[in-house]
């Protein structure tokens, strides 16, 4: 059906192809940026919940990429943070390169390992390609716990551009904003272009687009590294948003929680990365704060506080997934639906 | 190496392969005849192990294996009734998240009820050494390879004689085609559920005798994964002889790496398992004896 506004024609194909298309969504859009630019006034000392969502926004982007649009499963998507996040730790702190150098330079180095890590994706499909790139996070950890010994602290000195250090929330939401947007509408502008369209191609069925004449290696491996490079920016954020890295950050739960908030979002959806982000973060944040509540309400809670937020997570995610198997995106749309036809149901 | 080192290795890690074959069989059986792979079965394992933990308390060993193998298959059918019915027919993602998710609920209920603390069994073996061929193996090892036997000989009669096998396995093959020759899908859904929570209760009491239980041994899990992909994740003897091997690899290689410290490579035990899988991926993507699936425009 047509979500179109009466009179409102698309009468070109630049119209056609435009990602915000009516004037509603390019309000909306200018509202939402307006909002976010002024998020510290309305957030408060809130802000640090926008920043982590912001963080696992652009690496659940990379993601949503791999796996919403290509159809590749990855179960070790936290590995390739880990491996950005390192990597610009070493970059400020052992060679003394600046931020702005070392966001860049550790961004490839986890392409060129998502490059390395998606050869195998060839050969290997579906459930067993999940399971390889499990292998990968796992060997990943290893790897990373060996190399800085112990547990794999290593403090990161705070960002600084051009004489200006990010030291604050603050400062960094900031920076943060910058990279988030620029990543997010990148990755809205490659899904609408040629390797967008090819990517798809090769999600719904790899062998099909073979025969179309798609190189399958050029491009399974190319998304692997985008979404590699997408966890790497999250990860070198990441590295001088916390400024002491240990390898708990980017255990297999983290990977978990990237593939809840792809799913959450929406798969298919460029907005769902960022619906999924948010209500992945919110929901954690939240239980960290409803869960003491709780056990001072009933203090026969307060032996199960901590398990209670793992349940209360799971929970949260098989109902939404029941509830709609389409993610937050597909409310939306479903919402949109109901507003568009209101009061009749069709 | 001597050889003496080699055997000793050997026999250690049948005794350990032998668990991660019980409970990669608890993979198998759902894999093989539902096509999805349970991420949360190493917690299933662990709550098995923890109910019969607690059952002992209260009844004799043997009473309390049943009951604990009873209530394992009842938890199998909810899951799959208020889970899994609901997402039939949903991507390959979907379900593994909501095992994953599946996996965090019994998690966070194990932590809540029973605590950090590993909890053991009274003793209910006869504790000590079984020597086989001069080289010692703990009792339990030699329990648990038995019962690893006993149950593939078990579940390779039933897929191959019974009309629930069969139909299990007819589902396994072509879901469609079998639902349309009258398989009740949704029956071979529950009982396959059924089966893999008891499978993996044995694993999990076996691991409660040999080591007991506490919710951080969920890496188990993983490792049994590794065993089943090893084997082929649809071949129940390949299951089994996956976990033997995994044990023993991980026994001897690892073993061997780590007395030794190659290149400062310590805790490599605990990698090995993840090791093989990426290079059985590599050589045979469907495993030692899984089901090649020929892919056709």
């Amino acid at each position: 059906m047509s979500d179109r506004p009466a009179g409102d024609f698309k009468t070109t194909y630049v119209q056609d192809m435009a990602i915000l298309d009516t004037r509603f969504y390019r309000v909306g859009f200018v509202c939402l940026l307006a909002g976010l630019a002024l998020a510290p006034l309305w957030l408060g000392r809130f802000i640090f919940v926008l920043n982590a969502i912001g963080i696992f926004a652009i690496g659940a982007c990379g993601l949503t990429l791999l796996t919403g649009f290509t159809g590749q499963i990855s179960l070790g998507h936290a590995a390739f943070m880990a491996i950005g996040a390192y990597a610009s730790a070493l970059l400020t702190q052992g060679w003394r390169l600046p931020f702005i150098l070392a966001l860049p330079l550790a961004t490839t180095i986890t392409f060129v390992c998502g490059i390395v890590v998606g050869l195998p994706s060839l050969r290997i499909k579906g459930l067993y390609l999940a399971i390889a790139t499990l292998a990968f996070q796992f060997l990943t950890e290893y790897a990373i716990i060996h190399a800085t010994g112990g547990i794999g602290a290593i403090p990161v000195p705070p960002a600084s551009i051009a004489g200006w250090t990010i030291r604050t929330e603050r400062q960094f939401y900031y920076l943060l904003l910058v990279v988030w947007v620029t990543s997010a509408v990148f990755a809205a502008n490659l899904v609408r272009s040629r390797i967008g369209l090819t990517l798809m191609a090769v999600r719904d069925r790899d062998y099909a687009a073979q025969v179309l004449g798609i190189n399958l290696l050029f491009y399974k491996t190319l998304a692997f590294g985008l979404a590699a490079s997408y966890a790497g920016i999250a990860g070198s954020l990441w590295a001088h948003y916390s400024r002491l890295l240990t390898t708990e950050q980017f255990t297999i739960g983290q990977s978990i929680d990237y593939v809840a908030m792809v799913v959450i979002g929406g798969l298919t959806s460029i907005w769902g990365p960022h619906l999924g982000a948010t209500v992945v973060v919110l929901l954690s944040q939240g239980l960290k704060i409803i869960t003491p509540m709780l056990v001072s309400i009933i203090p026969a809670f307060g032996k199960i506080a901590t398990p209670l937020r793992e349940i209360a997570f799971g929970v949260t995610l098989i109902g939404l997934l029941i509830w709609e198997p389409g993610g937050v995106a597909m409310l939306f749309k479903k919402l949109k639906r109901l507003l568009n036809l209101w009061p009749f149901a069709y | 190496m001597t050889a003496e080192f080699l055997l000793n290795g050997l026999v250690n890690g049948i005794a350990v392969g032998s668990i991660y074959a019980l409970i990669a069989l608890g993979f198998a059986l759902l894999y093989k005849s539902t096509k999805i792979l349970n991420l949360a079965h190493g917690e299933l394992v662990l709550l098995g192990g923890y109910v019969a933990i607690a059952l002992t308390q209260v009844v004799p060993f043997p009473i309390a294996v049943v009951l604990t193998l009873g209530l394992a298959a009842l938890l199998g059918f909810a899951i799959e009734r208020v889970i899994m019915r609901p997402l039939f027919g949903q991507p390959l993602l979907s379900l593994i998240i909501v095992t994953l998710a599946l996996g965090y609920i019994i998690r966070g209920t194990m932590v809540g009820i029973w605590g950090g603390s590993t909890r053991t069994f009274p003793a209910v073996l006869p504790a000590g050494l079984v020597y086989i061929a001069g080289i010692p193996m703990q009792t339990v090892g030699a329990f648990s390879a038995a019962t690893a036997a006993v149950l593939l000989v078990v579940f390779w009669l039933f897929f191959r004689y019974s009309l629930a096998g069969i139909a299990m396995r007819a589902a396994a093959n072509e879901q469609l085609t079998a639902s349309t020759l009258g398989v009740s899908l949704r029956r071979v859904f529950a009982y396959a559920w059924a089966f893999a929570s008891a499978a993996g209760a044995i694993g999990g009491i076996l691991l409660g005798l040999w080591l007991g239980v506490n919710f951080a041994l969920g890496a188990v899990g993983l490792k049994a994964l590794a065993a089943g992909i090893l084997g082929g994740l649809d071949s129940i003897p390949g299951a089994i002889l996956g976990g033997l091997a995994i044990g023993v690899i991980e026994t001897v290689v690892g073993g061997y790496i780590d007395t030794n410290v190659i290149y400062g490579l310590y805790g490599f035990k605990d990698i090995i398992a993840f090791v093989v899988i990426l290079l059985v991926l590599l050589v045979r993507p469907y495993g030692l004896f899984g089901t090649e699936h020929i892919e056709r425009l």
